[in-house]
């Protein structure tokens, strides 16, 4: 029944001589370790050794280091013991990041496509050149359909993203897509339609914690993860999850819940807490609008019906919801990351949060907490209006909505089904943004920029991604290392590591905040850039072309000069840094001795509680009830519609994260594969099930869905339900600048069936039934 | 001066087999990739169980520094020696690789580096005490499963945390006498 064991004993190798060992094993590493070596003599050769503080970027919680450099070589990523956000600590990833300048397979310098796209075939070339080639082919873009909006941005966030989001604000175009609608956009959605803001859990003084679909031990949040971990003997940990990931190690109680029910389940307590009056009702009546529709609304969610629903026996439902009350305000039902779980998340993560309001765990030590952030200076820059700059191509009304919407949310399941409603204006929607430029509609979307992000594998439906691609007359990728996305690109531009760049300053915004910014450790090794350099080149680029500003008005044209090119594109990253917390004296200083600033170690709760206080909400409560909501023909209170269920000899497919992996970016670092316990990914079967079908751990089996297919070893275990699988995002890859994981093991953007949430526009992800067969 | 006598103590019960200890240890102390090759590790200990009675837990581990090590009796050249703070270490120039601790070690501790050409093993990260820091892996481990410190200083968390809880060892009928000590779940 196990899963990976994690050691592997040695004592069977002892009788081997040491020259077997070292050519039947570690070949391959000498490889690297030789490239290595030649690339670090590249580096900066400065003698002697340093500390030098600065911030990790291999996941998003950017947690504060402190790297020792050895004559120019980083040795060792330490962790920065005043970086209390992530309880000073530096994860598995944040460890082998100290890797990832000598990397063999990074890029390291600009390229442009010579053969067929995907071919692989490139010419390396310099930048004047790369920079030349690409203004060319946007002016040449923009005239040709006099639309600025015909070249799209696509990223994921970072620190130098703003930078990127610059660029496609002086070439005009209102086509941003960025990550959040493949994570968290139906949760921000949810919470914020009850709370008006997306709150933080405060772990560290909670009592009694449910996390539903969030697996913390193995997707780091911090310093959620670590105070649960920490906690652990004295907090109540309920984890609920179709599979027993490594958060069962630290939880109290797992229920391997039905997929796609978490929403009766949480109504269900809803109703037990307001049917025994276990409610705070000091707090009810001055905070929340709308209680008595809710008390009404959920009188038809009882337990009994929950556990049909659920699997989860009524018994367990009852003693959930009393000591969920009976805890608050120390009480959480954990907001979680990555949401995109169903064509109706939106409502579900309303009733989270609602269950947390009528409890009054809301603003106070060991409820959820509305972030606090601390202020900085920015430039204020006017970038040019356009003639030909054109709505969203996702916005307003949709005509085709319908057809990424699952067959039972197209009518009655209070959804909106002609336009995605809450759109943000940067991010856009993922699922939709590709829909719409497949079809053209409303304008053809021939130009494409990527930062960071890799669509390629982090959108389901992997063949529609492609298609997208191909239909590009223009693709740009900036990155660190070959993406599938870089890899159908037309010209790849290699970014400097984050230990080789000044970033500026970010708020990370929480319980309590703490502000961090990038310095260099080490001198770019390669011929690479920072986003910010390549923007501040290509904005001065297009400026001596005349044909790309005949649509905007001079005047506009000199205030960007003023804002734009002459302070942004001017001033280096690291002055804008000193500027960004110059109110806050010595704050920058501290910054480069220290790598951390904050105002203070101490959570400040209330703030929304004192008199006067409006929360942004249309009553300018706590909305259990939304006014909005009914306003735009939505549900207004969280309805509960049911799921179809898998036929028979069809599964659901689930997706989840691995502890060595950050999203599809860290698969290929062979520090974190060894790490991981294995050189591919494996689908999880039910062990019963699969010796029902037959199947033993190792066998290759084809996992198809309605949209894919992707062949994989499998791996019986007892850590998940019979009707579920589920395999470890980001193998299967389609680049082969990705050496140690292209085309191994099996992709699940392949496989994914590419609905979404209307609400919200998140990517609806565990929507898709496959077959698994024995090949 | 009074010795110093090492020690690790460690509450895996918080451990969620996240592998910074692991990863931290290869990079601080130059263990080349390969599965076989570590200095430490996270085994995993759930019980077998069937679905849905699943409890999965996690146990770091590594040399564990005997006070008694077999490692060092048997090792013909002396290579394996035992330092005054009571610290486990290779002399990697004399060791010859006959792999006898090896087979002693009742943990597996042990490992063949061949870039180095001799038996590596943990070492309490020993450079690294030299300069008053910590283990790389106690220092690094989110949520610090791992207190490293002086068990002859009662002050210390080491000592403290042995007072105030029940501890075990592994293996203790080999008569090593480990300093790598595990609070009880
Ligand atoms: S959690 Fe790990 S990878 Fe993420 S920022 Fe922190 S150290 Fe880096
Ligand atoms: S770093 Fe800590 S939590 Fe992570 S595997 Fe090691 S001991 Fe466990
Ligand atoms: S654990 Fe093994 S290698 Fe370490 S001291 Fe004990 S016997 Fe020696
Ligand atoms: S103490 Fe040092 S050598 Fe020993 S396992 Fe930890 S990191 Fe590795």
């Amino acid at each position: 029944m196990s899963l990976l064991k994690t050691k592997v004993s040695r004592r069977k190798f002892l009788g081997l001589t040491s020259g077997a060992l070292a050519s039947t094993l570690v070949m391959s590493n000498f490889g690297v370790l030789k490239k290595v070596g030649a690339s670090e003599e590249k580096g900066n050769s400065k003698y002697g050794r340093k500390f030098v503080p600065s911030t990790c970027a291999i996941c998003v919680n950017k947690c504060g280091f402190i790297a020792e450099v050895d004559n120019g070589v980083i040795r060792k990523i330490n962790p920065n013991p005043k970086f209390f956000k992530s309880r000073a600590m530096i994860c598995a990833r944040g460890n082998a990041g100290a890797k990832v300048p000598y990397d063999p397979d990074r890029l390291k310098k600009p390229l442009i496509r010579v053969g067929k796209r995907g071919e692989g075939k490139w010419k390396e070339v310099s930048w004047e050149e790369a920079y030349d080639y690409i203004v060319d082919n946007v002016v040449k873009l923009v005239r040709k359909y006099k639309n600025r909006s015909t070249i799209a941005f696509a990223s994921t966030e970072g620190f130098q993203e703003e930078y990127f989001i610059d660029l496609a604000n002086i070439i005009g175009t209102t086509n941003t897509v960025r990550h959040p609608t493949l994570c968290l956009a139906s949760n921000i959605q949810g919470y914020s339609s009850v709370f008006g803001t997306f709150p933080d859990a405060d772990i560290a003084n909670a009592e009694f914690v449910i996390i539903a679909g969030s697996n913390r031990a193995e997707a780091i949040v911090t310093p959620d993860t670590i105070d649960m971990a920490k906690n652990h003997r004295k907090q109540t940990l309920i984890y609920i999850d179709p599979r027993a990931t490594k958060t069962t190690a630290l939880a109290d109680k797992w229920y391997p819940i039905k997929p796609g029910t978490d929403l009766a389940l949480v109504l269900a307590m809803i109703h037990v807490i307001i049917k025994e009056n276990l409610y705070d009702k000091e707090f009810v009546e001055k905070y929340t609008y709308g209680f008595d529709k809710l008390a009404e609304h959920v009188k038809q969610y009882t337990p009994e019906w929950a556990e049909k629903e659920t699997e989860i026996p009524a018994s367990e439902i009852y003693w959930l919801a009393r000591e969920f009350a009976k805890h608050a305000p120390r009480s959480i039902w954990y907001p979680g990351r990555r949401s995109s779980f169903y064509a109706n998340d939106v409502y579900y993560r309303r009733a989270c949060a609602i269950l947390n309001a009528i409890c009054g765990a809301w603003d106070r030590p060991g409820g959820l907490i509305p972030k606090s952030k601390i202020p900085l200076r920015k430039y204020e820059i006017e970038f040019p209006i356009f003639d030909w700059t054109r709505d969203r191509i996702d916005a307003g009304k949709v005509p085709f909505l319908g057809d990424v919407l699952p067959e039972e949310d197209k009518t009655d399941a209070g959804l909106p089904t002609d336009s995605c409603q809450y759109l943000s204006e940067k991010d856009g929607s993922w699922i939709l943004f590709r829909e719409a430029i497949l079809k053209g509609v409303p304008y053809p979307v021939k130009g494409l920029f990527v930062y960071k992000q890799n669509p390629v594998e982090s959108v389901p439906n992997r063949k529609k991604t492609l298609q997208m691609l191909e239909q590009m007359e223009f693709i740009c990728t900036i990155d660190v290392a070959m993406s599938d996305t870089a890899w159908y690109s037309d010209v790849v531009l290699p970014e400097s590591t984050y230990l080789e760049r000044w970033d500026p300053v970010h708020s990370l915004n929480g319980v309590v905040p703490i502000a961090v910014m990038r310095q260099p450790v080490i001198e770019p090794l390669f011929d690479t850039k920072s986003m910010f350099e390549i923007m501040c080149n290509l904005a001065h680029k297009f400026m001596e072309r005349k044909d790309f500003w005949e649509d905007t008005s001079e005047e506009d044209l000199e205030m960007f000069k003023e804002t734009c090119l002459k302070r942004l594109t001017k001033n280096p990253v690291k002055d804008f840094a000193k500027y960004q917390v110059s109110k806050y004296p010595g704050a920058f200083e501290q910054l480069l001795k220290e790598g951390v600033f904050y105002l203070s170690d101490k959570p400040k709760y209330g703030k929304t509680l004192k008199d006067g206080f409006r929360f942004k909400t249309r009553t300018g409560k706590i909305e259990l009830y939304n006014v909005k909501y009914e306003e735009k023909g939505l549900h207004p209170l969280p309805v509960y519609t049911r799921h179809t269920d898998p036929k028979p000899g069809q599964f659901r497919f689930v997706v989840g994260r691995h502890g060595q992996f950050t999203h599809a970016s860290t698969q290929n670092n062979p520090w974190l594969l060894e790490a991981y316990g294995d050189k591919e990914n494996a689908v999880w079967i039910n062990a019963k099930v699969a010796a029902k079908m037959g199947i033993k751990a190792g066998d290759k089996v084809k996992v198809k869905s309605p949209v894919g297919e992707q062949i994989v070893k499998a791996l019986p275990t007892e850590y998940i339900r019979p009707d579920v699988v589920f395999y470890v995002h980001g193998f299967g890859r389609l680049s082969k600048g990705l050496s140690n994981i292209y085309r191994v093991g099996a992709s699940d953007a392949e496989i994914i069936v590419d609905y979404m949430e209307s609400i919200s526009g998140n990517a609806a992800m565990h929507e898709t039934f496959v077959t698994i067969e024995k090949i | 001066m009074s010795k110093k006598k090492w020690a690790i103590v460690l509450d895996d019960s918080k451990c969620i087999d996240c592998k910074a200890c692991t990863v931290a240890c290869k990079m601080e102390n130059h263990v080349p990739l390969g599965m076989y090759f570590y200095r430490n590790w996270v085994a995993e200990r759930t019980k077998e169980s069937e679905f849905p009675m699943i409890k999965r837990m996690f146990r770091p581990s590594q040399c564990q520094q005997c006070e008694n090590p077999p490692c060092v009796h048997v090792c013909p050249t002396r290579a394996s020696y035992q330092t005054e703070d009571g610290v486990v270490l290779v002399d990697h120039e004399k060791c010859i690789l006959c792999k006898y601790c090896m087979t002693a070690c009742p943990y597996d501790a042990r490992y063949v580096n061949e870039e180095i050409e001799a038996i590596d093993k943990c070492t309490f990260c020993y450079h690294r005490l030299a300069e008053g820091r910590i283990p790389a892996c106690v220092e690094t481990c989110p949520p610090k499963v791992r207190v490293f410190g002086d068990l002859n200083d009662p002050d210390s968390e080491v000592s403290k945390l042995v007072k105030m809880h029940d501890t075990e060892v592994l293996k203790p009928e080999k008569g090593t006498k480990p300093k790598l000590i595990y609070i009880k779940r």
